[in-house]
């Protein structure tokens, strides 16, 4: 098959079969869910078969201009690719979650259509090129959030997923005006070209800049835009999951990487001021979530942290510290996942979020335990686990660089995680049975394990991630390997 | 040719009141099929379709009608719009005699608003308004109740004035160029760049030209007289009506006749930008449906008028862009809030809740409409906001422009306060026995999103070409 139709297969199986999957639910609901599952499973080996072909150092380029430069320009390299396979690994698995989570609610037409869509434009937006596409992708993903963090009507959780809308487009159009600025610049939307025109024209403003930020910032919920994440842990878990730890949040990341490590380059004022705003997104979240009693609030505020790491390796902007971004992308979704996964069982089965109220469930949920601690030790960042080499790769491509005293605030936070990580895994489920709750379905039981098992593979075989990550490392700092 | 626009509905509203048997039930079905072939007269694309002999009636009321691609959208739109209000009629006007009446006014509306599209003269472009407006005061007051004659009056009342504005303006471009056609006064107002009576005369036409499109300072009459409107009425006037009496005449005026100059450009970017900020401000406050959407309407004219001021070909090409994604999505939310007035009977938004369970098609289709106004991609709002945004941009206004993005974020803000009111929610209890609207309410409904989302994947594919027809307008 022609490498360009998997570029679009990849984008376009989702996001029109998402439009389907409400007439087939006519039918059959069992055959929509299936569906479902089927289209983003198929985004997910498409992908795959990209990787050969991308790791040879070629990249795929379609063009359809329009007028204003507003054209319709994918780009597939090994960056794109990388985090096209993780994404969709990350949302097949919450899926297969899904049918057995959401099955006794209503509104599921709209899920299935909403998770499927969010994922195909997900895509879009990893694989597009253009400013203005990437907008588009970028709000799409904004309309289907909202819908999914509503999910359950009530009152109190649409004003939350109104919220976490408003945040996110305010911040995307404060983007759209450094976007329009770039425009007006160097007389194109299209990344490659802005590029190449760069070169020869000198730099962009700190403006332009810091208005990029606050969308970017906005959209991976850091300081100070964060505070739609933690509210929209409202959403059914799987959802959070999704949007709110594995993919969504990831979204600012991926732009910041595509935008100002691949085709700009920002000032050196932004690799000084960014890791400072990371690190205190960094700290202050983990604080939030020593004090927090409502598990997924805790999940979500670890999520805020997190994702400070993986922005203080891409500021860092050395080798080391991007190829252990990119790594912390990988490991941080896989066990972010598991966590809220396992939140959403802890919560169903016991109806309760309060860690006060829970107690002792490893004796009634034992392979939910060990999977929620398998991906608390992939966030804490112990080895074998995946989480310790991109860690490990952060902090030493960022004492690489000489910037000391950054790394003693994000010290400061990697500590703190494992406190409150263990602080949550032993009120929740060690010491005495508070609530009594029983195990959840097979499927989803399946589907945390194979999370947890995932984080650990992912640090037993680091050699492939680490080779592909390296790559694209290689691709977008133009090292010639 | 494009007399035919204006001569067949007016003969129809004729034939229809003939004392013949049974023709009067041809009244929907005929008007309807009009809405339909003006939709399709639009792509015509034979030039001489597009003009008639000027000069009919003499030499100083000159006679004169053309299309360019600016006055073509506005037939769309008049088409488009017309159709939805006609099917709107059918669930809204209950009695078969009223409704008859209805449509014989519409269709005098449709066909005073193709003669503003068309005319190329001035006088007979007020005449044309004239019939347009005559004909909304007597929709609006159709019911004959309290609320409607208070709003039909108010609009009475503010459109006299701006009619007398007008007519002065009007005279004194007479008495200077000695002649109405758009052409003679432009060529004649080229050389007499600062001539007080000119500049008086500019000045009247405008602040007129204001006050029919109800921009922020003079917009007291469109709240009331929208709201008041029987439901059919409020998406004619604002899907179709204000647009053409007052944005669309404003454009071809400044195009045609006057030409920007820095203070005009300047005085439109300010009250545009006010309309666009201000309106969306009061929408947020507003607790009934219709109420809101009429604010909104404001601001989303003020987004117009911004994409006017800008002055450039762009910006009038997003402005006329945005004419026909406005039209598409406030006849659409109008026809939305007609469907939860009909089966509620009230139009109160904090009473309402959870509608969405028992009405999916009317809240499906609310979604697309509110969305594509708060300009988010892929709807098609997005596309014309863009343009808009852009033009100001590249005119050098940047901070009119940063006002035109971050009043986005308003719009979305009202449009999220009444999808949480009215349809995002937990279904009550109370409501259980609400039924989705009628037919003739979610058809049209359902074409003007399946319309929303089209313009949103396709616009892209068209844009050059229709940014490029604009360059044309310019040539005076």
């Amino acid at each position: 098959m022609n490498y360009s139709t998997l570029v679009l297969g990849i984008i376009f199986i989702p996001v029109i079969g998402a439009f389907c999957l409400p007439w087939v639910a006519k039918f059959s609901g069992r055959l929509r869910n299936i569906l479902s599952f089927v289209f983003i499973l198929s985004s997910f080996i498409l992908s795959l078969k990209l990787i050969p072909f991308v790791l040879s150092g070629k990249t795929i380029l379609i063009q359809q201009p329009f007028a204003l430069g507003l054209n319709f320009t994918l780009l597939a390299d090994n960056l794109a690719v990388f985090m096209a396979c993780i994404s969709s690994l990350i949302s097949a698995v919450i899926v297969l979650y899904s049918f057995s989570y959401v099955s006794h609610y209503e509104n599921q037409n709209e899920y299935y259509c909403m998770v499927t869509l969010f994922l195909g434009s997900m895509m879009g937006l990893v694989f597009s090129a253009n400013l203005i596409l990437m907008y588009i992708f970028w709000e799409i993903t904004a309309i289907t959030s909202w819908r999914l963090i509503g999910f359950f009507r009530d009152k109190p959780y649409v004003l939350k997923a109104d919220k976490a809308f408003l945040v996110t487009v305010f911040g995307s159009l404060i983007m759209l005006i450094g976007f329009i600025s770039i425009y007006q610049q160097t007389g194109s939307f299209d990344l490659p070209v802005i590029k190449e025109v760069l070169k020869t024209q000198g730099n962009i403003s700190n403006l332009v800049v810091a208005l990029i930020l606050v969308g970017i910032l906005s959209k991976s919920a850091t300081l100070p835009f964060h505070t739609w994440l933690p509210d929209a842990g409202v959403a059914p878990s799987p959802v959070t999951a999704l949007l709110h730890a594995a993919v969504l949040v990831k979204i600012g990341v991926y732009v910041y990487a595509r935008i100002f490590i691949v085709n700009i380059t920002p000032d050196v004022l932004w690799h000084t001021l960014l890791p400072l705003i990371a690190g205190l997104s960094a700290i202050v979240s983990a604080g939030a979530a020593l004090i927090e009693t409502d598990l997924k609030r805790i999940i979500a505020y670890s999520t805020i942290s997190q994702i400070g790491f993986i922005f203080f390796g891409l500021a860092i902007g050395n080798e080391i510290a991007v190829l252990g971004a990119l790594l912390f992308i990988l490991m941080h979704g896989l066990a972010k996942a598991g966590l809220f996964l396992c939140a959403g069982i802890v919560e169903q089965n016991t109806k309760t979020k309060d860690i006060t109220k829970l107690g002792g469930l490893i004796s009634t949920m034992p392979f939910t335990a060990i999977a929620f601690l398998a991906c608390a030790f992939s966030v804490m960042g112990i080895p074998p686990f995946g989480g310790f080499f991109s860690k490990y790769l952060v902090f030493s491509g960022a004492l690489a660089s000489g910037r000391l005293w950054v790394v003693l605030i994000f010290l400061i936070g990697a500590f703190l995680t494992i406190i409150y990580l263990f602080r949550v895994f032993n009120m929740v489920f060690l010491g005495k049975v508070n609530v009594a709750g029983k195990e959840a379905s097979p499927v989803m039981v399946a589907s945390v394990v194979s999370l947890a098992l995932l984080s650990l593979a992912a640090g037993f075989l680091i050699y492939y991630p680490y080779k592909f990550a390296q790559g694209a490392v290689g691709q977008m700092l133009g090292v010639i390997k | 040719m494009s007399a035919l626009l204006i001569l067949v509905p007016f003969f129809s509203v004729l034939i229809l009141n003939l004392p013949l048997k049974g023709i009067r039930k041809l009244a929907f079905g005929g008007a309807i099929c009009l809405s339909l072939l003006q939709m399709a007269a639009v792509f015509i694309p034979d030039a001489a379709f597009w003009k008639i002999n000027p000069h009919a009636f003499g030499s100083i009321f000159s006679f004169e009608l053309s299309a360019d691609s600016l006055s073509k959208v506005i037939l769309f739109c008049i088409g488009l719009v017309s159709f939805s209000a006609l099917f709107a009629t059918r669930q809204t006007l209950k009695d078969s005699a009223g409704r008859f009446n209805f449509i014989n006014i519409i269709l005098i509306a449709v066909a005073g608003m193709n003669g503003v599209a068309l005319a190329q003269d001035i006088f007979s472009l007020y005449i044309y308004l004239e019939i347009t407006a005559i004909s909304s005061f007597i929709l609006i007051a159709f019911n004959r109740d309290i609320l409607g004659l208070e709003g039909a009056f108010k609009y009475i009342l503010l459109s006299g004035v701006a009619t007398v504005l007008m007519l002065a303006g009007i005279a004194l471009f007479m008495l200077i160029a000695g002649s109405t056609s758009f052409a003679v006064i432009h060529a004649v107002l080229l050389n007499h760049n600062k001539d007080f009576l000119i500049s008086l005369g500019i000045g009247l036409f405008i602040v007129a030209l204001f006050i029919k499109s109800g921009l922020m300072p003079f917009h007291g009459w469109l709240p009331d007289a929208y709201t008041a409107a029987p439901a059919a009425a409020s998406v004619l006037l604002a899907g179709v009506v204000t647009k053409i009496a007052g944005v669309y005449v404003l454009i071809r005026i400044l195009v045609s006749v006057i030409s920007f100059s820095p203070a005009i450009k300047s005085i439109l970017l300010l009250v545009g930008a006010l309309s666009a900020i201000l309106a969306a401000i009061a929408a947020l406050t507003q607790s009934d449906f219709k109420r809101m959407l009429s604010y909104s309407s404001i601001s989303q004219v003020g987004y117009i008028i911004l994409g006017v001021g800008s002055g450039s070909v762009l910006g009038i090409a997003g402005a006329a862009l945005h004419i026909f994604n406005h039209a598409a999505f406030k006849s659409l939310l109008f026809l939305n809030s007609a469907a939860v007035e009909c089966q509620l009977g009230s139009r109160d938004i904090e009473e309402m809740g959870g509608l969405a369970k028992q009405m999916p098609v009317t809240s499906l289709t609310s979604i697309i409409g509110s969305l594509s106004c708060a300009g988010i991609p892929p709807l098609a709002g997005f596309w014309s906001k863009l343009v808009i945004v852009i033009a100001l941009w590249m005119a050098g206004f940047r901070a009119y422009a940063v006002i035109a993005v971050l009043g986005s974020i308003l719009t979305l803000t009202y449009f999220l306060i009444l999808q949480r009111k009215v349809f995002f929610g937990k279904p009550n209890a109370e409501f259980k026995d609400i039924k989705e609207a009628g037919f003739s309410l979610t058809f049209p409904a359902l074409i003007l999103a399946a319309l929303i989302i089209g313009a949103g994947i396709f616009t892209p594919f068209i844009l050059n070409r229709f940014i490029l027809s604009f360059n044309s307008i310019f040539g005076g």
